[in-house]
């Protein structure tokens, strides 16, 4: 090691600390290396005062979504260019979609205060799950329901999916509510997993690959349509 | 939830980091975000030739360096036929806000003179906080090389910084 690098090994700390107290009191007795490491700690300062923020910036979409390829790029890709050949999942998830209807609808009073309510035998988001659909950004989840990917269907609607404790599915505007496409029971010893949510039901992920029309929204997409109110 | 997290759920926590560390490769946001998902695929792709019990943060880091220098050497050719290096500065319409995206731009542009083998050097120990000898096995070079690349690598962008 020169003694510039000694230097500067001592200003990162990576010296024993024999050579670390011989450089301190170097560096101490010379203005001119004094000024230089000064100058040097304020330089790191900088690099890291202008970089930081970017790690605590909100993840873009498109990145979380690569983590989980399954769902996110090879189901939806293949969902989209399978559009024409009904495959055996959407079925399913329509399966599941009236079960899950029919029995909420028995279920759950008109007038309740729980997160489906139905009305004229259609489902809508109310109370906890209407409020996340409404105010919740995917980059930050609060409370018990997560979402998941907001896009547009082949009508224009917004739609989100979402993740709750113990189900998933989705969600569509539809005359400024949130109408149920599908809801999902999370499989028996899952609910309250969060990882469904990574792992998102395949039902889910069929149901979103057939509503979906272009690509999911990224960050900025999704804020924006949150000021216009989902429009 | 005492059990270990999952492969992608470590990698997830990773992405504020790696991105930081992208911006500092690319110093361009659009590239960097490119570069961290390139990063994510490739490591999702490689998850066996990690081995557990090592930092999964090195070897990731590892990963972005070398795709970034694989694209870095395709750009080079191009842009030397094509376009100024300067274009590569523009940070666009920025969300961090005013004075965030001016400092970061302002570096970025200083960092952008730096070789690329003094800038991957200045980011890894400056901006990301690795040791010495971290780096040194990241990018398998001895940590003479490593130091010494750091002592050019930072003064020269203290002249930079200090230009005007």
């Amino acid at each position: 090691m020169t003694e510039d690098e000694k230097f500067f090994a001592w200003l990162d700390g990576e010296l024993e600390p024999a050579d670390a107290a011989r450089m301190e009191a170097k560096v101490a007795s010379d203005p001119e290396l004094a000024r230089l490491a000064e100058q040097h700690h304020l330089l790191g300062e900088q690099l890291r005062g202008a970089f930081d923020p970017i790690a605590a910036e909100p993840i873009p979409a498109r990145l979380r979504a690569a983590i989980h390829p399954s769902v996110d790029v090879i189901d939806f890709a293949a969902a989209k260019r399978s559009r024409t050949m009904r495959s055996l999942p959407q079925w399913t998830a329509l399966a599941a979609t009236l079960a899950v209807g029919i029995a909420v609808g028995t279920m759950v009073p008109q007038r309740s205060s729980g997160p489906v309510q139905v009305e004229g035998g259609t489902m809508y988001a109310a109370a906890s799950l209407n409020r996340a659909l409404d105010t919740q950004l995917a980059s930050a989840p609060t409370g018990d329901v997560r979402i998941g990917l907001t896009f547009r269907d082949h009508a224009g609607n917004v739609c989100r999916s979402f993740t709750a404790p113990a189900s998933s599915g989705l969600a569509c505007r539809n005359g400024g509510r949130w109408r149920l496409k599908g809801l999902f029971a999370a499989p028996e010893g899952q609910a309250g997993d969060y990882r469904m949510a990574a792992g998102m039901d395949p039902n889910l992920a069929a149901l979103v690959g057939s509503t979906m029309a272009n690509e999911p929204f990224d960050s900025n997409q999704e804020r924006a349509a949150k000021r216009r109110g989902w429009q | 939830m005492d059990q270990p997290s999952s492969f992608e759920d470590q990698l997830a926590a990773l992405l504020p980091r790696l991105r930081r560390f992208a911006h500092a490769l690319s110093r361009n946001s659009a590239d960097a975000d490119d570069l961290t998902q390139a990063t994510i695929e490739r490591g999702l792709k490689s998850r066996a030739q990690w081995q557990p019990g090592t930092r999964l943060d090195s070897w990731c880091y590892r990963i972005m360096r070398n795709l970034w220098i694989d694209t870095a050497r395709a750009q080079s050719r191009k842009s030397a036929r094509e376009a100024p290096e300067e274009e590569g500065l523009n940070v666009g319409e920025d969300p961090r806000g005013m004075d965030a995206a001016i400092d970061l731009k302002r570096i970025m542009a200083a960092m952008s003179r730096l070789p690329e083998e003094q800038r991957e050097v200045v980011a890894l120990i400056l901006i990301e906080g690795f040791g010495y000898r971290e780096v040194s096995e990241m990018l398998g070079l001895p940590i003479g090389t490593v130091s010494s690349r750091l002592v050019r690598g930072r003064t020269a962008l203290l002249a930079i910084v200090g230009e005007r």
